[in-house]
């Protein structure tokens, strides 16, 4: 991704940075590049986490980066699920065979994968995916040691987090200030398939498993975590209740993230409707260039529709 | 016979000087979901030192874990800590968060480190990468079935520490919600975690422990434990931070018996340890995702005490 380089700025106006909206289907990139995305993000099908409901097949992966190319816009690839060792080399593969269509950067969840990926396309920037829970400056040290190009952190940071990491690394930093916070971190959860664990194929072994986030590309975690749960003290019920989520929404604090030197900022949400994709991707770039043009976002920015909300993801 | 370790993870110095730890070999010392939580042995490092040097008066080998979700505010405590447990001679630092392994690589070259449940490990390629950073033995993902722990531990050359029972690990927070209920409890942080705490959904229950979530049941591999070792598996934990001193001395009185017995070629499982078991679970027993199924299950001859009993919650 073409980085904006904006830090040193005059007349009040913000460093810049790219804006990144999801691409869940060819509709959705059409509508966050028309609404003013620098990028998209498209899991390639089987490859994902999050699954079937916002993945592209290899043709529409295809049709994705032409389309990127003429808009003046780029293409990063999720494939953030923790491949086993047989389909390693398959993945490999087919990443090979993407990013000679044009990929600005690859997304990947493992370390291993970093390696490999790393070893077999040494020009292709790869992206360390939210999942891999980096929360902190030696974290993402820790993958620029390893040739990661960004790395993508939580939007529940705070701006200083942000500089702080931004002062001591080197590589993009992207922050996804859309987002669903759950209670368990991202990549950090396995109750639901403590649940239910299920093989999602015919195929033995089974490869992807319905139930696991890192072994997912069949869209569903279940969410156990927002299903009715009774907690129980010595044996007796206190409380009836779903576990802690919230949506965030950081827009009106753009500036704050944009000082702190955030790079890329980041939409979360492959599985939004194209339509939904093209609105909230126009409210971050009109906050964007409102900040890059020295003004405030608007208080009202900061108001979510309802179907925003996480009810309605 | 062959060697193997059996150790356990204790949060702070009361619960190690409580604690009967003769069947153990080794001991994990600290908390790492919480840093307020009670006397937590990360955050106190004089405790930390004393606890080293008890553990090592007991002909044990102490380890210090880590964090498992540190932000930035905490990497200093995290580095005081390391010092300490460096300084007080600790045999490994066990790292769940990858800067905290790049610390631990940078700062103490020489250190040994365990690499945690919730790094993350899901392939001999990650693995292998993280004995690069000075991991001598990784924790798999809990989600990975025992084929496949062993294939990474044979691919990587990397040895496994097996979780054989207690309650495991499903997921980390940055938010406690039980803050949320200290205006009506007389429980309030930081031993409100403590508590006797069950999330229960139909059959299903997961135990709290407020910024952490827990299975329900206790993942127990008690007559597994030939399996475990035919396919090398040498390294055995009880995960423990939760549980009382009892159940930490007799679920592993348990364990060390029935490994020198599988070790000396007899791996019957007398009804009287099935029975101590049952007692010290609360909602019965799971075999966790070994045998790659639903974490729930349990696979075995103790089907009926896999069962959800909610009697005797503790």
């Amino acid at each position: 991704m073409p980085y904006p380089q904006g830090a040193a700025n005059t007349g009040g106006a913000k460093p810049s940075a790219a804006l990144l909206a999801p691409a869940g289907s060819l509709e959705a990139a059409e509508q966050a590049f028309g609404a003013g995305a620098d990028a998209v993000y498209a899991g390639l099908k089987g490859w994902s986490r999050g699954g079937a409901r916002g993945e592209l097949d290899r043709d529409e992966l295809r049709q994705c980066v032409e389309l990127a190319r003429r808009l003046g816009g780029e293409v990063q690839l999720a494939l953030n699920i923790i491949p086993r060792a047989p389909e390693r080399e398959r993945l490999l593969k087919e990443l090979s065979e993407a990013a000679a269509w044009g990929l600005g950067a690859v997304i990947v969840n493992d370390v291993g994968l970093l390696r490999d990926i790393r070893r077999e396309l040494p020009l292709l920037a790869i992206t360390m995916s939210i999942g891999c829970g980096a929360l902190n400056a030696d974290d993402v040290l820790f993958y620029q040691d390893l040739g990661a190009s960004a790395v993508v952190l939580p939007g529940y940071l705070e701006p200083r987090e942000i500089a702080a990491i931004k002062a001591r690394s080197s590589i993009a930093v992207e922050v996804m200030l859309h987002m669903v916070e759950e209670f368990i971190q991202l990549g950090k959860c396995w109750m639901p398939s403590y649940c239910h664990f299920a093989a999602a194929e015919r195929i033995q072994p089974p490869t992807r498993l319905a139930g696991s986030m890192k072994r997912g590309g069949v869209g569903t975690c279940f969410r156990i975590c927002q299903q009715p749960w009774t907690l129980l003290l010595d044996g007796a019920q206190v409380d009836q209740r779903v576990l802690p989520s919230r949506q965030i929404s950081r827009v009106a604090e753009l500036g704050e993230f944009l000082d702190a030197g955030v790079d890329v900022v980041k939409i979360q949400g492959r599985s939004l409707s194209a339509e939904m994709v093209g609105t909230i991707t126009g409210r971050y770039r009109a906050a964007l260039d409102a900040c890059k043009g020295g003004g405030q976002v608007e208080s009202g920015e900061a108001a979510l529709p309802a179907m925003w909300t996480v009810q309605g993801r | 016979m062959p060697n193997f370790e059996l150790n356990t993870t204790i949060s702070s110095l009361r619960s190690l000087r409580e604690s009967d730890l003769r069947a153990y070999d080794a001991i994990y010392l600290g908390n790492i979901y919480c840093r307020t939580f009670e006397d937590n042995l990360l955050e106190r490092l004089d405790d930390l030192r004393q606890a080293v040097a008890e553990v090592k008066d007991r002909g044990l080998r102490a380890y210090v874990t880590s964090y498992g979700a540190p932000r930035n505010d905490a990497l200093p405590k995290v580095q005081k800590a390391l010092e300490a447990a460096a300084s007080a001679g600790a045999d490994a630092i066990e790292v769940h968060n990858l800067g905290v392994l790049r610390m631990v690589h940078e700062q103490f070259p020489g250190m040994p480190v365990h690499v945690g449940g919730f790094a993350n490990v899901y392939t001999d390629a990650g693995a292998s990468v993280l004995k690069e950073y000075g991991a001598v033995r990784f924790t798999p993902n809990y989600e990975i079935s025992l084929d496949e722990v062993t294939a990474i531990a044979e691919s990587a050359s990397l040895p496994a520490e097996i979780l054989v029972h207690g309650k495991m690990p499903l997921g980390i927070s940055d938010y406690c919600f039980l803050l949320e209920y200290e205006h009506k409890w007389a429980e309030k942080c930081p031993t409100v975690c403590q508590k006797n705490l069950f999330l229960r959904q139909g059959d299903w229950a997961m135990k709290s422990v407020g910024k952490g979530v827990l299975s329900g049941k206790d993942v127990c591999m008690l007559e597994h434990l030939p399996a475990l070792l035919s396919a090398g598996h040498r390294m055995f934990r009880i995960e423990a931070a939760y549980e009382t001193a009892a159940y930490r001395s007799s679920i592993a009185e348990i364990y060390r018996a029935a490994l020198e017995q599988t070790a000396a070629g007899d791996g019957a499982v007398n009804e009287l340890s099935w029975h101590t078991v049952r007692q010290h679970t609360a909602v019965g027993l799971c075999n966790g995702f070994y045998f790659g199924r639903t974490g729930g299950e349990y696979v075995g001859s103790q089907g009926e005490a896999a069962e959800v009993c909610w009697v005797g919650t503790r």
